[in-house]
Protein backbone atom coordinates (compact mmCIF):
# COMPACT_ATOMS: atom_id res chain seq x y z
CA UNK A 1 0.00 0.00 0.00
CA UNK A 2 2.94 2.75 1.16
CA UNK A 3 4.30 2.07 -2.68
CA UNK A 4 0.82 2.91 -3.90
CA UNK A 5 0.27 5.76 -1.96
CA UNK A 6 4.22 6.77 -3.00
CA UNK A 7 3.81 6.50 -6.88
CA UNK A 8 0.18 8.55 -6.44
CA UNK A 9 2.11 11.29 -4.91
CA UNK A 10 4.85 11.44 -7.15
CA UNK A 11 2.61 12.10 -9.64
CA UNK A 12 0.33 14.22 -8.06
CA UNK A 13 4.12 16.42 -6.99
CA UNK A 14 5.00 16.43 -10.85
CA UNK A 15 1.80 17.57 -12.33
CA UNK A 16 1.24 20.53 -9.83
CA UNK A 17 2.12 23.11 -12.36
CA UNK A 18 -0.25 25.52 -13.88
CA UNK A 19 -0.18 26.85 -17.83
CA UNK A 20 -3.39 28.01 -17.88
CA UNK A 21 -1.76 31.63 -18.14
CA UNK A 22 0.42 30.93 -20.73
CA UNK A 23 -1.13 31.44 -24.21
CA UNK A 24 0.50 35.26 -23.43
CA UNK A 25 4.01 36.45 -24.27
CA UNK A 26 4.07 39.69 -22.55
CA UNK A 27 7.11 41.23 -21.08
CA UNK A 28 5.78 43.76 -18.70
CA UNK A 29 9.46 44.33 -16.92
CA UNK A 30 10.28 47.74 -18.95
CA UNK A 31 10.21 50.62 -17.26
CA UNK A 32 9.64 52.96 -19.83
CA UNK A 33 9.06 52.84 -23.59
CA UNK A 34 11.98 53.94 -25.65
CA UNK A 35 10.18 53.64 -28.88
CA UNK A 36 13.28 54.72 -31.58
CA UNK A 37 16.06 53.86 -29.00
CA UNK A 38 14.71 50.72 -28.67
CA UNK A 39 17.37 48.51 -28.89
CA UNK A 40 16.36 44.98 -28.44
CA UNK A 41 15.28 42.16 -30.95
CA UNK A 42 12.83 43.50 -33.56
CA UNK A 43 11.55 42.18 -36.80
CA UNK A 44 13.16 44.97 -38.70
CA UNK A 45 14.74 48.56 -38.43
CA UNK A 46 13.47 51.57 -41.17
CA UNK A 47 16.06 53.97 -41.96
CA UNK A 48 15.86 57.01 -41.49
CA UNK A 49 13.72 58.70 -44.20
CA UNK A 50 10.76 57.05 -42.02
CA UNK A 51 11.44 59.16 -39.06
CA UNK A 52 8.56 60.53 -37.00
CA UNK A 53 8.94 63.85 -35.68
CA UNK A 54 8.20 63.36 -31.50
CA UNK A 55 5.52 66.41 -31.77
CA UNK A 56 3.28 63.57 -33.77
CA UNK A 57 4.08 60.73 -31.27
CA UNK A 58 1.22 60.92 -27.91
CA UNK A 59 1.53 58.09 -25.44
CA UNK A 60 -1.85 57.62 -23.94
CA UNK A 61 -2.99 55.79 -20.97
CA UNK A 62 -6.80 54.67 -21.46
CA UNK A 63 -9.05 52.98 -19.15
CA UNK A 64 -10.48 49.62 -20.17
CA UNK A 65 -12.74 47.33 -18.56
CA UNK A 66 -14.80 44.19 -19.20
CA UNK A 67 -18.64 43.76 -18.47
CA UNK A 68 -17.39 41.39 -16.02
CA UNK A 69 -14.97 43.75 -14.19
CA UNK A 70 -16.06 45.93 -11.37
CA UNK A 71 -13.17 48.59 -11.73
CA UNK A 72 -11.07 49.57 -15.08
CA UNK A 73 -7.46 48.79 -15.91
CA UNK A 74 -4.96 51.14 -17.42
CA UNK A 75 -3.86 50.78 -20.44
CA UNK A 76 -1.32 52.45 -22.46
CA UNK A 77 -1.55 53.17 -26.10
CA UNK A 78 0.36 55.39 -28.50
CA UNK A 79 -0.88 57.81 -31.36
CA UNK A 80 1.03 58.72 -34.24
CA UNK A 81 -0.41 61.63 -36.46
CA UNK A 82 -2.07 65.00 -35.12
CA UNK A 83 -4.96 64.70 -32.50
CA UNK A 84 -6.49 67.76 -33.14
CA UNK A 85 -7.49 65.85 -36.96
CA UNK A 86 -8.72 62.89 -35.68
CA UNK A 87 -12.41 63.66 -36.52
CA UNK A 88 -10.94 64.45 -40.11
CA UNK A 89 -8.46 61.75 -40.60
CA UNK A 90 -8.35 58.15 -41.53
CA UNK A 91 -7.20 56.04 -38.61
CA UNK A 92 -5.33 52.92 -38.80
CA UNK A 93 -5.40 51.23 -35.35
CA UNK A 94 -3.20 48.39 -35.13
CA UNK A 95 -3.40 45.70 -33.32
CA UNK A 96 -0.02 44.11 -32.11
CA UNK A 97 1.13 40.25 -32.16
CA UNK A 98 1.79 38.22 -28.83
CA UNK A 99 5.33 39.59 -28.29
CA UNK A 100 6.34 41.13 -25.94
CA UNK A 101 5.18 45.10 -25.72
CA UNK A 102 5.10 48.06 -28.13
CA UNK A 103 8.55 49.01 -28.28
CA UNK A 104 8.84 45.24 -30.22
CA UNK A 105 6.24 46.92 -33.13
CA UNK A 106 7.35 50.97 -32.78
CA UNK A 107 8.73 49.78 -36.81
CA UNK A 108 5.58 48.44 -37.93
CA UNK A 109 3.64 51.00 -36.58
CA UNK A 110 6.03 53.70 -37.78
CA UNK A 111 5.71 52.04 -41.67
CA UNK A 112 1.87 52.66 -40.97
CA UNK A 113 2.09 56.19 -40.38
CA UNK A 114 3.59 56.03 -44.13
CA UNK A 115 0.63 54.88 -46.24
CA UNK A 116 0.10 57.03 -48.55
CA UNK A 117 2.22 59.58 -47.43
CA UNK A 118 4.15 60.55 -44.32
CA UNK A 119 0.83 61.24 -41.54
CA UNK A 120 -1.69 61.03 -43.82
CA UNK A 121 -3.29 58.56 -41.56
CA UNK A 122 -3.38 58.57 -38.06
CA UNK A 123 -1.59 55.07 -36.43
CA UNK A 124 -2.76 54.01 -33.18
CA UNK A 125 -1.60 51.13 -31.37
CA UNK A 126 -1.82 49.94 -28.04
CA UNK A 127 -0.09 47.83 -25.52
CA UNK A 128 -2.95 44.67 -24.11
CA UNK A 129 -3.33 44.69 -20.38
CA UNK A 130 -0.13 42.72 -19.00
CA UNK A 131 1.69 43.80 -22.16
CA UNK A 132 4.55 46.44 -21.43
CA UNK A 133 3.54 48.91 -19.40
CA UNK A 134 -0.07 48.40 -19.29
CA UNK A 135 -1.37 47.16 -15.99
CA UNK A 136 -3.42 44.07 -15.40
CA UNK A 137 -3.15 40.64 -16.39
CA UNK A 138 -3.96 39.61 -20.35
CA UNK A 139 -6.94 37.68 -21.15
CA UNK A 140 -9.15 37.03 -24.16
CA UNK A 141 -11.96 39.09 -23.07
CA UNK A 142 -9.48 42.26 -21.75
CA UNK A 143 -7.73 42.21 -24.99
CA UNK A 144 -11.08 42.56 -26.68
CA UNK A 145 -12.12 45.53 -24.22
CA UNK A 146 -8.74 47.06 -24.49
CA UNK A 147 -9.30 47.28 -28.17
CA UNK A 148 -12.32 48.99 -27.67
CA UNK A 149 -10.67 51.17 -25.14
CA UNK A 150 -8.72 52.97 -27.91
CA UNK A 151 -12.40 52.61 -30.16
CA UNK A 152 -13.65 54.90 -27.78
CA UNK A 153 -11.03 57.21 -26.91
CA UNK A 154 -10.93 57.97 -31.02
CA UNK A 155 -15.21 57.99 -30.96
CA UNK A 156 -14.58 60.77 -28.29
CA UNK A 157 -12.19 62.47 -30.53
CA UNK A 158 -14.56 62.71 -33.86
CA UNK A 159 -13.40 59.64 -35.69
CA UNK A 160 -16.46 57.45 -37.26
CA UNK A 161 -16.62 54.54 -38.74
CA UNK A 162 -15.83 55.00 -42.25
CA UNK A 163 -12.74 56.39 -41.59
CA UNK A 164 -11.10 53.83 -39.09
CA UNK A 165 -9.32 50.95 -40.66
CA UNK A 166 -8.53 47.98 -38.23
CA UNK A 167 -5.28 46.18 -38.83
CA UNK A 168 -4.14 43.23 -36.87
CA UNK A 169 -1.03 41.11 -36.71
CA UNK A 170 -1.40 37.50 -35.29
CA UNK A 171 -2.58 37.35 -32.16
CA UNK A 172 -4.02 40.65 -32.92
CA UNK A 173 -6.40 39.34 -35.42
CA UNK A 174 -8.10 37.87 -32.78
CA UNK A 175 -9.58 41.47 -31.82
CA UNK A 176 -9.52 43.09 -35.20
CA UNK A 177 -11.94 40.23 -36.49
CA UNK A 178 -13.82 39.92 -32.93
CA UNK A 179 -14.59 43.75 -33.00
CA UNK A 180 -15.52 43.65 -36.63
CA UNK A 181 -17.50 40.80 -36.81
CA UNK A 182 -18.95 42.49 -33.04
CA UNK A 183 -18.70 46.12 -32.93
CA UNK A 184 -18.71 47.55 -29.69
CA UNK A 185 -17.57 51.64 -30.11
CA UNK A 186 -16.98 52.42 -33.41
CA UNK A 187 -17.22 49.89 -36.58
CA UNK A 188 -14.03 49.64 -38.79
CA UNK A 189 -14.71 50.23 -42.21
CA UNK A 190 -11.88 47.59 -43.64
CA UNK A 191 -10.17 45.04 -42.18
CA UNK A 192 -6.48 43.70 -43.17
CA UNK A 193 -5.11 40.82 -41.23
CA UNK A 194 -1.63 39.97 -41.34
CA UNK A 195 -0.36 36.56 -40.44
CA UNK A 196 -4.05 35.67 -38.98
CA UNK A 197 -4.58 32.49 -36.69
CA UNK A 198 -7.78 30.26 -37.81
CA UNK A 199 -8.94 29.18 -34.22
CA UNK A 200 -7.04 28.00 -31.62
CA UNK A 201 -8.20 24.49 -32.35
CA UNK A 202 -6.71 24.98 -35.51
CA UNK A 203 -3.18 25.87 -33.66
CA UNK A 204 -4.45 22.20 -31.78
CA UNK A 205 -4.60 20.24 -34.96
CA UNK A 206 -1.80 21.58 -36.33
CA UNK A 207 0.77 20.57 -33.52
CA UNK A 208 -0.90 17.36 -32.58
CA UNK A 209 -1.57 16.20 -35.91
CA UNK A 210 -4.70 14.68 -34.99
CA UNK A 211 -8.52 16.32 -34.57
CA UNK A 212 -8.17 16.93 -31.38
CA UNK A 213 -10.70 20.09 -29.98
CA UNK A 214 -9.16 23.10 -28.36
CA UNK A 215 -10.64 22.43 -25.02
CA UNK A 216 -8.95 20.16 -24.04
CA UNK A 217 -6.20 22.96 -23.66
CA UNK A 218 -7.65 26.03 -23.38
CA UNK A 219 -10.82 27.92 -22.89
CA UNK A 220 -10.13 30.84 -25.30
CA UNK A 221 -12.81 31.33 -27.88
CA UNK A 222 -10.94 32.89 -30.13
CA UNK A 223 -12.25 31.28 -33.59
CA UNK A 224 -11.37 34.16 -36.24
CA UNK A 225 -12.44 31.16 -38.90
CA UNK A 226 -15.91 32.02 -37.34
CA UNK A 227 -16.21 35.68 -36.86
CA UNK A 228 -14.82 36.15 -40.31
CA UNK A 229 -18.09 35.15 -42.02
CA UNK A 230 -19.80 37.77 -40.00
CA UNK A 231 -17.52 40.68 -41.97
CA UNK A 232 -18.75 42.29 -45.12
CA UNK A 233 -16.20 44.87 -44.64
CA UNK A 234 -13.70 45.30 -47.37
CA UNK A 235 -10.81 42.80 -46.49
CA UNK A 236 -7.28 42.46 -46.93
CA UNK A 237 -5.12 39.17 -46.50
CA UNK A 238 -1.29 39.14 -45.97
CA UNK A 239 0.52 36.37 -45.28
CA UNK A 240 3.98 34.92 -45.73
CA UNK A 241 4.24 31.67 -47.75
CA UNK A 242 7.18 30.37 -45.20
CA UNK A 243 5.13 31.22 -42.29
CA UNK A 244 6.30 28.66 -39.89
CA UNK A 245 4.97 29.16 -36.87
CA UNK A 246 1.04 29.97 -38.51
CA UNK A 247 0.93 28.22 -41.41
CA UNK A 248 -1.01 30.20 -44.11
CA UNK A 249 -2.73 26.90 -45.55
CA UNK A 250 -4.62 25.89 -42.72
CA UNK A 251 -4.75 29.37 -40.99
CA UNK A 252 -4.91 32.18 -42.93
CA UNK A 253 -6.40 30.28 -46.44
CA UNK A 254 -9.46 29.12 -43.54
CA UNK A 255 -9.81 32.39 -42.64
CA UNK A 256 -9.69 34.06 -46.08
CA UNK A 257 -12.28 31.18 -47.57
CA UNK A 258 -14.89 32.26 -44.82
CA UNK A 259 -14.87 35.26 -45.07
CA UNK A 260 -18.66 36.98 -45.42
CA UNK A 261 -18.41 39.92 -47.74
CA UNK A 262 -17.38 40.24 -51.21
CA UNK A 263 -14.21 42.87 -51.77
CA UNK A 264 -11.32 40.40 -50.36
CA UNK A 265 -7.73 40.43 -51.41
CA UNK A 266 -4.75 38.36 -50.57
CA UNK A 267 -0.97 38.90 -50.79
CA UNK A 268 0.95 35.44 -50.31
CA UNK A 269 4.75 36.67 -50.32
CA UNK A 270 6.62 34.25 -51.46
CA UNK A 271 9.51 33.90 -48.83
CA UNK A 272 8.25 35.59 -45.82
CA UNK A 273 8.46 33.70 -42.31
CA UNK A 274 5.74 34.86 -39.62
CA UNK A 275 6.66 38.83 -39.36
CA UNK A 276 8.33 38.92 -42.22
CA UNK A 277 6.00 40.00 -44.60
CA UNK A 278 6.73 44.31 -44.94
CA UNK A 279 10.03 43.58 -45.06
CA UNK A 280 9.98 40.44 -47.35
CA UNK A 281 7.13 42.05 -50.08
CA UNK A 282 9.43 45.56 -49.34
CA UNK A 283 8.59 48.56 -47.70
CA UNK A 284 7.25 50.67 -50.81
CA UNK A 285 4.87 47.60 -52.21
CA UNK A 286 3.55 47.07 -48.43
CA UNK A 287 2.74 50.75 -48.32
CA UNK A 288 1.38 51.20 -51.75
CA UNK A 289 -0.55 47.74 -50.99
CA UNK A 290 -2.10 49.13 -48.18
CA UNK A 291 -2.37 52.84 -49.62
CA UNK A 292 -4.40 51.15 -52.69
CA UNK A 293 -6.55 49.04 -50.20
CA UNK A 294 -7.56 51.89 -47.90
CA UNK A 295 -8.38 54.13 -50.68
CA UNK A 296 -10.78 52.23 -52.63
CA UNK B 1 12.43 34.13 -34.48
CA UNK B 2 9.82 32.55 -32.78
CA UNK B 3 6.55 34.42 -31.82
CA UNK B 4 5.46 31.86 -28.81
CA UNK B 5 2.27 30.71 -27.60
CA UNK B 6 3.63 29.40 -24.50
CA UNK B 7 0.60 27.36 -23.77
CA UNK B 8 0.58 25.00 -26.83
CA UNK B 9 3.74 23.82 -25.50
CA UNK B 10 1.49 21.42 -23.81
CA UNK B 11 -0.11 19.73 -27.49
CA UNK B 12 2.98 17.36 -27.13
CA UNK B 13 0.89 15.85 -24.10
CA UNK B 14 -0.85 13.58 -26.50
CA UNK B 15 2.72 12.15 -27.94
CA UNK B 16 2.15 9.75 -25.88
CA UNK B 17 4.08 8.28 -22.64
CA UNK B 18 5.64 4.80 -23.30
CA UNK B 19 2.30 3.47 -21.36
CA UNK B 20 2.40 0.23 -22.65
CA UNK B 21 4.34 -3.38 -21.63
CA UNK B 22 7.39 -4.27 -23.41
CA UNK B 23 7.12 -7.30 -21.90
CA UNK B 24 3.86 -9.21 -20.07
CA UNK B 25 3.76 -9.93 -17.09
CA UNK B 26 3.73 -13.31 -15.19
CA UNK B 27 -0.24 -14.73 -15.00
CA UNK B 28 -1.81 -12.83 -11.76
CA UNK B 29 0.86 -10.39 -11.35
CA UNK B 30 0.35 -6.74 -10.95
CA UNK B 31 2.26 -3.85 -11.86
CA UNK B 32 2.15 0.07 -11.04
CA UNK B 33 4.01 2.52 -13.36
CA UNK B 34 4.43 5.94 -12.56
CA UNK B 35 5.97 7.88 -16.40
CA UNK B 36 7.95 10.92 -16.55
CA UNK B 37 8.82 12.60 -20.21
CA UNK B 38 8.26 13.92 -23.44
CA UNK B 39 9.60 15.36 -26.47
CA UNK B 40 12.02 17.38 -25.97
CA UNK B 41 11.42 21.45 -27.60
CA UNK B 42 13.54 24.45 -28.10
CA UNK B 43 12.25 26.85 -25.03
CA UNK B 44 14.61 30.25 -24.91
CA UNK B 45 16.96 28.85 -27.65
CA UNK B 46 17.34 25.40 -25.50
CA UNK B 47 16.36 22.31 -25.79
CA UNK B 48 14.14 20.81 -22.98
CA UNK B 49 11.99 18.03 -21.96
CA UNK B 50 8.75 18.83 -21.68
CA UNK B 51 7.98 16.35 -17.87
CA UNK B 52 4.34 14.62 -18.40
CA UNK B 53 3.22 12.52 -16.34
CA UNK B 54 1.16 9.07 -16.42
CA UNK B 55 -0.19 6.77 -13.51
CA UNK B 56 -0.66 3.35 -15.31
CA UNK B 57 -1.68 -0.11 -13.84
CA UNK B 58 -1.18 -3.73 -15.44
CA UNK B 59 -2.19 -6.52 -14.66
CA UNK B 60 -1.16 -10.64 -16.04
CA UNK B 61 -3.92 -12.35 -17.35
CA UNK B 62 -2.00 -15.45 -18.56
CA UNK B 63 1.85 -15.18 -19.00
CA UNK B 64 1.83 -14.27 -22.17
CA UNK B 65 -1.04 -11.12 -22.22
CA UNK B 66 -1.02 -8.21 -19.86
CA UNK B 67 -3.92 -5.30 -19.68
CA UNK B 68 -3.30 -2.49 -18.99
CA UNK B 69 -4.93 1.20 -18.22
CA UNK B 70 -3.45 4.47 -17.67
CA UNK B 71 -4.23 7.66 -16.98
CA UNK B 72 -2.56 10.54 -18.26
CA UNK B 73 -2.02 12.89 -15.12
CA UNK B 74 -0.62 16.33 -16.68
CA UNK B 75 -3.89 16.61 -18.47
CA UNK B 76 -5.95 16.73 -15.72
CA UNK B 77 -4.41 20.18 -15.10
CA UNK B 78 -6.37 21.04 -18.21
CA UNK B 79 -9.65 19.61 -16.36
CA UNK B 80 -9.71 16.44 -19.14
CA UNK B 81 -9.86 13.20 -18.44
CA UNK B 82 -7.20 10.78 -20.96
CA UNK B 83 -6.91 7.38 -20.39
CA UNK B 84 -5.51 4.37 -22.45
CA UNK B 85 -6.54 0.79 -22.18
CA UNK B 86 -5.15 -1.89 -23.90
CA UNK B 87 -3.00 -5.22 -23.70
CA UNK B 88 0.27 -6.34 -24.67
CA UNK B 89 0.18 -10.17 -26.50
CA UNK B 90 3.59 -11.74 -26.49
CA UNK B 91 3.34 -12.71 -30.48
CA UNK B 92 6.56 -14.97 -30.08
CA UNK B 93 9.57 -15.31 -26.62
CA UNK B 94 12.65 -17.54 -26.33
CA UNK B 95 12.94 -17.50 -22.45
CA UNK B 96 15.44 -15.06 -20.90
CA UNK B 97 16.66 -14.36 -24.56
CA UNK B 98 14.57 -12.17 -27.05
CA UNK B 99 10.94 -11.78 -27.64
CA UNK B 100 8.55 -10.24 -30.06
CA UNK B 101 4.88 -8.61 -28.36
CA UNK B 102 2.50 -6.07 -29.71
CA UNK B 103 0.56 -3.59 -28.34
CA UNK B 104 -3.42 -2.44 -29.39
CA UNK B 105 -5.40 0.29 -27.19
CA UNK B 106 -7.35 2.69 -26.96
CA UNK B 107 -6.22 5.96 -26.08
CA UNK B 108 -9.62 8.04 -25.08
CA UNK B 109 -9.44 11.70 -23.82
CA UNK B 110 -12.38 14.11 -22.51
CA UNK B 111 -12.87 17.73 -21.45
CA UNK B 112 -14.22 17.45 -17.67
CA UNK B 113 -14.40 21.13 -17.35
CA UNK B 114 -16.36 22.21 -21.04
CA UNK B 115 -18.27 18.17 -20.75
CA UNK B 116 -17.19 17.69 -24.19
CA UNK B 117 -15.02 16.52 -26.67
CA UNK B 118 -14.90 13.17 -26.30
CA UNK B 119 -12.30 11.40 -28.59
CA UNK B 120 -11.33 8.03 -29.37
CA UNK B 121 -7.62 7.25 -30.99
CA UNK B 122 -6.81 3.61 -31.48
CA UNK B 123 -2.89 3.06 -31.31
CA UNK B 124 -0.73 -0.22 -31.68
CA UNK B 125 2.44 -0.86 -30.62
CA UNK B 126 5.28 -3.39 -31.67
CA UNK B 127 8.34 -4.34 -30.12
CA UNK B 128 11.12 -6.68 -29.99
CA UNK B 129 13.26 -7.12 -26.62
CA UNK B 130 16.38 -9.06 -25.83
CA UNK B 131 18.28 -9.79 -22.61
CA UNK B 132 21.79 -9.14 -23.17
CA UNK B 133 23.98 -12.12 -21.88
CA UNK B 134 20.59 -13.86 -20.45
CA UNK B 135 20.10 -10.91 -17.48
CA UNK B 136 16.86 -10.15 -16.48
CA UNK B 137 17.02 -6.60 -17.69
CA UNK B 138 16.76 -6.15 -21.17
CA UNK B 139 17.02 -4.06 -24.24
CA UNK B 140 13.71 -2.97 -26.86
CA UNK B 141 12.93 -1.46 -29.88
CA UNK B 142 9.79 -0.58 -31.44
CA UNK B 143 7.51 1.38 -33.29
CA UNK B 144 3.96 3.09 -31.98
CA UNK B 145 1.36 4.70 -33.78
CA UNK B 146 -1.79 6.11 -33.28
CA UNK B 147 -4.50 6.55 -35.86
CA UNK B 148 -7.04 8.95 -36.19
CA UNK B 149 -10.13 7.94 -38.58
CA UNK B 150 -11.57 11.52 -38.44
CA UNK B 151 -12.51 12.71 -42.47
CA UNK B 152 -12.70 16.07 -41.04
CA UNK B 153 -11.20 18.65 -38.89
CA UNK B 154 -11.83 21.96 -37.82
CA UNK B 155 -13.72 23.96 -39.59
CA UNK B 156 -14.35 21.53 -41.73
CA UNK B 157 -10.95 20.78 -43.67
CA UNK B 158 -9.95 17.72 -44.77
CA UNK B 159 -8.12 15.33 -42.33
CA UNK B 160 -5.18 14.72 -43.98
CA UNK B 161 -3.00 13.01 -41.50
CA UNK B 162 -4.55 9.39 -40.67
CA UNK B 163 -1.76 7.68 -38.95
CA UNK B 164 1.07 9.11 -36.52
CA UNK B 165 4.17 7.04 -36.38
CA UNK B 166 6.76 6.67 -33.35
CA UNK B 167 9.92 4.46 -33.42
CA UNK B 168 10.85 3.92 -29.42
CA UNK B 169 14.23 1.94 -28.29
CA UNK B 170 14.38 1.48 -24.38
CA UNK B 171 16.37 -0.28 -21.70
CA UNK B 172 14.58 -2.12 -18.97
CA UNK B 173 17.16 -2.40 -15.52
CA UNK B 174 14.80 -4.94 -14.35
CA UNK B 175 14.76 -6.28 -10.03
CA UNK B 176 12.79 -8.67 -8.82
CA UNK B 177 10.16 -6.09 -7.33
CA UNK B 178 10.93 -2.66 -9.03
CA UNK B 179 11.55 -1.92 -12.65
CA UNK B 180 13.29 1.41 -14.20
CA UNK B 181 12.41 1.81 -17.98
CA UNK B 182 14.09 4.38 -20.20
CA UNK B 183 13.13 4.96 -23.25
CA UNK B 184 13.91 7.44 -26.21
CA UNK B 185 11.15 7.95 -28.57
CA UNK B 186 11.16 9.51 -32.46
CA UNK B 187 7.71 11.20 -32.30
CA UNK B 188 5.75 12.08 -35.34
CA UNK B 189 8.07 10.32 -37.94
CA UNK B 190 8.90 11.69 -40.84
CA UNK B 191 5.93 14.27 -40.18
CA UNK B 192 7.33 17.77 -41.03
CA UNK B 193 7.50 19.47 -37.82
CA UNK B 194 6.97 22.69 -38.94
CA UNK B 195 5.10 25.46 -39.68
CA UNK B 196 3.75 24.75 -36.01
CA UNK B 197 3.49 26.63 -33.06
CA UNK B 198 5.56 24.09 -30.94
CA UNK B 199 9.48 24.12 -31.68
CA UNK B 200 10.51 20.31 -31.38
CA UNK B 201 13.84 18.86 -32.08
CA UNK B 202 13.14 16.49 -34.75
CA UNK B 203 15.11 15.30 -37.28
CA UNK B 204 15.75 16.98 -40.28
CA UNK B 205 12.68 19.15 -39.31
CA UNK B 206 10.62 16.01 -39.15
CA UNK B 207 9.33 14.56 -36.07
CA UNK B 208 9.93 15.31 -32.65
CA UNK B 209 13.11 13.22 -30.13
CA UNK B 210 11.53 12.47 -26.80
CA UNK B 211 13.13 11.09 -23.53
CA UNK B 212 10.80 9.08 -20.76
CA UNK B 213 11.75 7.70 -17.73
CA UNK B 214 9.06 5.03 -15.62
CA UNK B 215 9.48 3.68 -12.30
CA UNK B 216 7.51 0.45 -12.27
CA UNK B 217 6.80 -1.63 -8.88
CA UNK B 218 5.44 -5.57 -9.09
CA UNK B 219 3.34 -6.95 -6.78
Amino acid sequence: MKTIYFLLAMGFVSSCMKLDSNLYNNDNEIKSYQLEDYTGEQDFILDASYAISADKITLLTLSSQTEKESSVTEIKALYIGDLTKINTDTVILYCHGNKWHMDFYWQRAKLLAHVNGKNTYGVMMLDYRGYGLSSGKPTEEGMYADVDACMKWLKEKGLENKRLVIYGFSLGTASSCELTANPRSLVPSKIILEAPFASAEVMVQDGSQLNMPAEYFTDLKIDNAEEIKKIEQPFLWLHGLNDNFLNYKTHGQVVYKNYGGSQQEKYLIEGADHGEVPEKMGFETYLKTLGTFIRK
Amino acid sequence: MKYIFPIFLILVLYRCAPSRYVKPLAKKENSLALSFGGPLIKFSGAPIPIPFTTLGYGYGLTDNITAYGNLHTTSALFGNSQLDLGATFSLYKKENSFGITASPALQMAYSIANKTGFRVWPSADANIYFHPAKKTSYLYAGINSWFEFSKLRAHGEDQKKHLVPNLQMGYVIAKTKWQHQFEFKYLGAGIPNTPGVVEYIGISGKGALGIYYSLVRKF
